[in-house]
């Protein structure tokens, strides 16, 4: 099938969306399917058809959503509803929207990487395994330091099996 | 005016602390939170206020519990339930905030209760939760709710209250967000504003509707 000719083609949309928290690792197929299933579930099969939303890209922490124009403010309202992926818990906070994806790029790349988690000492917490992993105790559990970015830091209870993430401070960190 | 969500649980109960919880929610657009069982407090310019939501248990107990807290600046909840126990509970002094409407029944909240609930200055709140988690029937009840609710409050200018009821930082919703929620019961860009404003205005003395100047 020959591609349509500019005049002929639909005008689409594009989202930037930031997915939270930092440092998830995402695959587009899934979110895809999450988006879809957000977006049928609130506007029904007739506007999501009418949308025809797509994930087309998803690289260091953001991801670039596609609608058709006209129809951002449906599927910003769908996205708000999306909160998880696969049972892993996440939200899609919109950054921007263009019309086309290199619009978007260009934003990406002004912006600081959403996904690149960075270690930096925190207060309480031990070093181990290198400079890789740091522990620190918080309510009386051991926890290991998953991202640090700024006040926030990002924890995760050491163990294999019921283990929590919690979305700390440095300052509680300190109180702890 | 400050932009408010009317309840949010930190840890323990949820899994951010209210630090956190803070610093997110001053980058979505909020000045103020209403954090359940956390003492108030102000973290990175977002002021926290202490909140408590008493459940759908008698009349009296509701009474004693908020006779207990009544002083302090806590913003005092009551979970709906049946028409009489809503009706009865606006009318407590101290009350501040009808909550839980989405799922109480169905004849919980008629225009008699609107028209208490505006002479008391009880706002009525709106769980955004069952928009953004909720699927299905449960979704089209909770729209089907609040947009009965908005049709009352049109008549008859109650305090609305807009919540996330947020255990995560990943629960919480922008400004811009909630507007969008809002606007699929009815609730346009004002309405937002002003139901956002309110949660901030709750603890605050009222101001007496006549005052004498000389």
């Amino acid at each position: 099938m020959s591609p349509r000719p500019p005049t002929l083609r639909e005008n689409r949309r594009y989202l930037l969306v930031r997915i939270e928290p930092a440092g998830m690792v995402i695959d587009q197929k899934e979110l895809y399917y999450a988006v879809s299933d957000a977006v049928t579930s609130l506007w029904g099969d007739v506007t999501a058809g009418a949308i025809t939303q797509a994930v087309v890209a998803a690289e260091s922490g953001y991801v670039i959503v596609r609608c058709l124009r006209g129809t951002e403010k449906e599927l910003a309202v769908a996205l708000s509803t999306v909160t998880a992926c696969r049972d892993v818990r996440l939200t899609l906070r919109i950054v921007a929207a263009s019309g086309t994806i290199e619009g978007l790029r260009k934003r990406i790349r002004a912006l600081k990487p959403a996904t690149e988690p960075f270690l930096e000492p925190v207060a309480g917490s031990v070093v181990t395994g290198g400079a890789e992993t740091s522990e620190l105790v918080f309510a009386g559990k051991i926890y290991l330091v998953l991202c640090c970015n700024g006040q926030k830091v990002d924890v995760i209870e050491k163990g294999f099996k019921n283990t929590h993430r919690l979305f700390l401070t440095r300052c509680d960190m300190e109180k702890s | 005016m400050k932009i408010t969500d009317a309840a949010v649980f930190p840890y323990p109960c949820g899994d951010t602390s209210v630090g956190r919880l803070a610093i997110e929610a001053k980058t979505l657009g909020f000045d103020s939170l209403v954090a359940i069982d956390t003492p108030a407090g102000s973290f990175d310019g977002v002021e926290i206020l202490c909140g408590i939501i008493l459940p759908a248990a008698s009349v009296r107990d509701i009474i004693t519990r908020v006779k207990r807290s009544k002083d302090s600046a806590t913003v005092i909840s009551v979970l709906a339930r049946d028409n009489g126990f809503n009706r009865a509970a606006i009318g407590l002094k101290g009350v501040h905030i009808l909550r839980g409407l989405q799922t109480a029944d169905k004849n919980a909240f008629d225009h008699v209760t609107a028209k208490m609930a505006a002479d008391n200055g009880v706002a009525i709140d709106i769980d955004l939760s069952a928009l953004i988690a909720g699927r299905g029937i449960a979704r089209q009840r909770a729209i089907q709710r609040y947009r009965d609710i908005m049709t009352f409050e049109r008549r008859f200018e109650f305090p609305l209250t807009l919540s996330t009821y947020a255990r995560s930082y990943l629960d919480l919703r922008a400004v811009r967000e909630i507007t969008g929620l809002g606007s699929l019961f009815g609730m346009d860009i004002p309405d937002v504003e002003k139901a956002l404003g309110t949660g901030g205005l709750l603890t605050a003395p009222s101001v007496p509707s006549v005052r004498v100047i000389a």
